[in-house]
């Protein structure tokens, strides 16, 4: 940790700043020893120190820089993605479907409709007369080809310039096919990043499918588990303990569902919420139009799996149910640490860096603690303040905190504290290997599930893979530096 | 959808049973063509002027294709600036990327958005320089790629135009030759630069990926292309002798040259395969007034060895292949010439070049393929289906369909995001084609042939 206190700034960001920072700049004195960055970026990077250090956040990246975000299409997609009986079909030009089509690694035990690339693929003449014509066939085309249980229409920027009015489309098509067709209001210039779209996927969950129709039977013990997108099969890791202490899981919002199941979601007891990054407002919406309260849960790490059982337990305060939660954590807690020697002897006192999309940001800040990894950097591409909160609340004092950082910066901080391995997504992922640092991938394409205890030993297995292989011996030792083509 | 259904058998013809949708797109847009051949320039940062996604998704493509950093910059649009015109997120974005990245080249593609509101590029780009007088700016090329009309195979094409419109400036004659590659992995390229090195012919790529997407892990990372076609290869280009684009679908750059600085221009077929790797050769040869060396007629020797040792396993097999036009094409000649049956054929791009150059494989081969052109990969699933298909060569996307119909596939053409080694394959010259003889026999024997090497048949 010494290595980043000799850097640590003058000064911090106040709650106060960070409240006014979408109104206007602030002129905060932090060194630039840091990084060399953009005067306009230096506020973005700060490092923790007591309860009042946050990076300025939710702000419109500087044009010119490449930035790691994508766009709000991109943010409902990957909620709504994984409903595994529906066709997803984006109205726009081919480039939004094609570099989309299939990217989010999200498992189904059953239908694999979702896996396709649906597009109305608009075309120059669509843009001057319009698109309503050709979606509306495409989708009457479709519910012949396929008799899918839901159609969601995804719109696009373009979408949003021309003016089609996809309310009316889909009731018209709905009308036609009897099948349901719900739009998604989601043109990717919306918002200033993805946060939007996750959002507009939970209001069209809201308003065109939740309370729609009526579970067969209900137990006493329904819950969904929301923010769960079964990406490399997570929620088969945790479907099974929630079986074991008698939960019933009614529903995962939207990880290897269904159409019916989704429509289904508003008789549960309780909600947890797993990604709280996404679908944080899903939950607090069914709780007003429901009455359905929600818990936070973690399932990334053996503590924050076990807290988690433990909540649902305490909160249907049922004692068979608290006693056979306790037994599971204790035989699984026992197991899990015999098995997870191995990994510490060779992981213990490395250091960690983290850039995800989501709440992996601090998710997995206990997970890597119980392997004793130290993480000494954390951020996130579109955080809000709330997710920073979160951050500030889980990392311990002089842990770096990165809010949207573009590649330049990411290849500096990189360079700069070497951290033994650095978790994120495919675009960070080659950056880091040139590096020499070892990369595991924790974003939509990753193929091994974490979740659950079992997911924490492949969790283990899977940074040893990356940190311990003899490769490293091989590439270079001592870095020279970045090329930066700078003046 | 229209496809472009131009089926050249006459019985047991399946009918595609759909219009309006693309299901499983065989094409990209715009933008993420320009953004490969922007990558080829030695020092060039790509922006896409429109919202994030587009260079996001585009980056993350590219990345798992070719397992490099990939950084192509955004003017990051958002709601407030699209009211307003993109003029200011533009100029932000020229003067971030010259200050931080100090590019040798920027080149600027559009994408629907800001083509839709009518931003023109060209003006906002010449205010860029207009503010800044007594600088020393980088060249900043303007490439219009609305993503509604055309696909990537056009992007890449407008990119190399737009570049030799912008920088390519007659002086002397020198005696070089210009080389259009079109969408091949770097690998390719650098097959066709060993060729002309053995034949003693210089040359001027535009542009040039052999390096910049397959680079050694050194001890650093570099932000802008390391290698490539340097900006001034660019501006000389229009003093060579002539130009050749390998793909037929890239050669609006060449035409522009021979148009306005009389420098011939000759474009395709890709050379894949014996016939169409003669043709690159003698074109070269000629150009040159000299003999096919000794070491590439020896090549030529190899291949043909190579093709009789394979042609009882390959001979009479119905391949589907699918991807860009002319990578299809060429493939297609090739496979005739190890035997085998190109029995669909399907791009997703419209083209009536790519229908001629089929039909005219088909009549030299006496085959007769169902043509796909404008269709996706429902479509060709739907022929693959009912045309007792043996092997599978395309993109990755084309797995699933693999793994359905119970036929082996052979990735290739982009994207290969789910196998090793897509910026090392290559099937162009006959070095290459030696390599692809072996693979593609290769998986017929694993496929087709049991442990002992005896044929599987149903008895």
């Amino acid at each position: 940790m010494g290595h980043i206190q000799k850097n640590k700034p003058k000064s911090h960001l106040s709650l106060q700043n960070i409240q006014n920072a979408g109104t206007n700049e602030i002129n905060i004195d932090v060194p630039d020893s840091i990084i060399k960055t953009l005067e306009a970026r230096k506020n973005h990077i700060c490092i923790k120190k007591g309860d009042n250090s946050n990076p300025s956040c939710n702000k419109a990246s500087i044009p010119g820089t490449v930035t790691q975000r994508s766009c709000v299409y991109g943010g409902a997609r990957v909620v709504l993605m994984p409903i595994t009986d529906a066709i997803h079909l984006v109205h726009g030009p081919i480039g939004c479907a094609s570099c989309t089509w299939d990217i989010r690694g999200s498992r189904s035990s059953s239908d694999d409709l979702y896996k396709n690339g649906f597009s109305t693929n608009l075309e120059e003449k669509d843009i001057v007369f319009g698109g309503e014509k050709k979606l509306l066939e495409t989708i009457i085309e479709l519910n012949k080809l396929y008799n899918p249980a839901a159609v969601f229409v995804y719109a696009t920027c373009v979408v949003g310039l021309i003016g089609d009015d996809l309310k009316s489309v889909a009731r018209k098509a709905e009308r036609l096919t009897k099948c349901r067709v719900i739009p998604v209001q989601s043109e990717g210039f919306r918002a200033v990043n993805k946060s939007l779209g996750h959002q507009l996927a939970c209001d069209a969950m809201l308003d065109y499918l939740i309370g729609t129709d009526e579970p067969e039977t209900i137990t006493k013990y329904d819950i969904n588990i929301v923010g769960e997108f079964n990406v490399a099969g997570d929620l088969w890791g945790i479907k099974p303990l929630f079986e074991k202490i008698g939960v019933n899981v009614s529903c995962a919002i939207t990880g290897d569902s269904k159409v019916e199941d989704i429509a289904r979601a508003h008789r549960a007891k309780l909600n947890v919420v797993q990604c709280q990054k996404s679908s944080n407002h899903l939950a607090m919406e069914m709780e007003k139009k429901y009455g359905i309260p929600f818990l936070k849960v973690n399932f990334f790490g053996i503590e924050e799996t076990s807290n988690s059982l433990r909540d649902v337990a305490q909160f249907f305060n049922n004692p068979e149910m608290i006693r056979k939660t306790e037994e599971l954590i204790k035989s699984e807690t026992e197991r899990l640490r015999a098995e997870i020697i191995k990994y510490k002897e060779r992981l213990a006192g490395k250091r960690v860096a983290v850039y995800v999309g989501g709440n992996k940001a601090w998710s997995l800040i206990k997970a890597f603690e119980e392997i004793e990894m130290e993480v000494i950097m954390t951020g996130t591409q579109n955080g809000l303040l709330e997710d920073y909160e979160r951050i500030r609340e889980t990392v311990k004092d002089g842990t770096l905190v990165v809010d949207d950082a573009n590649s330049m910066e990411l290849a500096r901080l990189l360079k700069k504290y070497r951290p033994d391995l650095i978790v994120s997504g495919a675009k960070e992922k080659y950056l880091s290997l040139k590096l020499g640092i070892p990369f595991c991938d924790f974003n939509h394409d990753r193929i091994t599930s974490f979740a659950g205890f079992q997911g924490f030993i492949n969790f283990a297995k899977e940074v040893d893979r990356a940190v311990s292989s003899p490769v490293w011996n091989l590439t270079p030792k001592n870095y020279s530096g970045v090329k930066e083509n700078a003046k | 959808m229209q496809n472009n259904t131009m089926s050249l058998k006459t019985e047991n013809q399946c009918v595609t049973d759909k219009k309006f949708a693309v299901i499983n797109p065989c094409k990209m847009c715009q933008p993420m063509g320009a953004v490969q051949a922007l990558l080829g320039v030695k020092g060039a940062m790509p922006l896409i002027h429109g919202s994030q996604g587009c260079s996001t998704y585009m980056r993350f493509q590219l990345c798992r294709h070719f397992r490099e950093p990939i950084n192509v910059s955004s003017t990051s649009m958002s709601e407030g600036t699209v009211v307003y015109g993109g003029e200011g997120n533009l100029l932000k974005a020229l003067n971030t990327i010259w200050k931080e990245y100090n590019p040798e080249l920027i080149g600027v593609t559009s994408s629907c958005l800001t083509e839709t509101i009518g931003d023109d590029m060209s003006l906002i780009i010449k205010k860029f320089k207009n503010s800044h007088p007594d600088e020393d700016l980088p060249p900043i090329v303007p490439i219009s790629t609305p993503s509604y009309s055309g696909s990537h195979v056009d992007g890449y094409d407008k990119a190399v135009k737009s570049l030799v419109e912008n920088l390519a400036h007659p002086e002397e004659n020198n005696h070089k030759i210009n080389v259009i590659p079109g969408m091949i992995s770097p690998a390719d390229i650098m097959a066709i630069k060993d060729i002309l090195k053995e034949l003693d012919m210089e040359s001027i790529f535009i542009t040039d990926t052999s390096e910049s997407l397959n680079s050694p892990l050194t001890d650093d990372v570099s932000f802008l292309p390391g290698e490539g076609t340097k900006v001034d290869e660019i501006r000389e280009s229009a003093n060579s002798i002539a130009t050749i684009s390998l793909s037929k679908h890239a050669d609006s750059a060449g035409a522009f040259l021979q148009k306005k600085c009389g420098v011939k221009s000759i474009s395709g077929p890709l050379p894949v395969g014996v016939r169409n790797t003669d043709q690159f050769i003698d074109y070269i040869t000629k150009r040159r007034s000299i003999e096919v060396p000794e070491s590439i007629q020896r090549d030529r020797g190899k291949i043909i060895d190579a093709i009789v040792d394979a042609h009882p396993y390959n001979y009479s097999r119905k391949v589907a292949l699918y991807g860009d036009p002319d990578v299809v094409t060429g493939l297609s000649r090739f496979v005739c010439e190890l035997g085998m049956i190109p029995s669909v054929v399907c791009t997703g791009v419209q083209s009536s070049r790519f229908v001629e150059d089929m039909e005219k494989i088909a009549k030299e081969n006496n085959v007769s393929p169902v043509v796909l052109a404008g269709c996706d990969l429902y479509d060709l699933h739907q022929q693959v289906k009912c045309q007792d298909i043996e092997l599978l060569i395309g993109n990755s996307y084309g797995a699933r369909i693999a793994e359905a119909e119970n036929i082996p596939i052979l990735r290739m053409g982009f994207p290969v995001y789910d196998r090793l080694g897509a910026q090392r394959i290559s099937i162009l010259g006959y070095k290459a084609g030696i390599q692809m003889v072996d693979t593609i026999t290769n998986i017929m024997l694993e496929n087709y042939y049991d442990e002992s090497g005896h044929e599987i048949m149903e008895f």
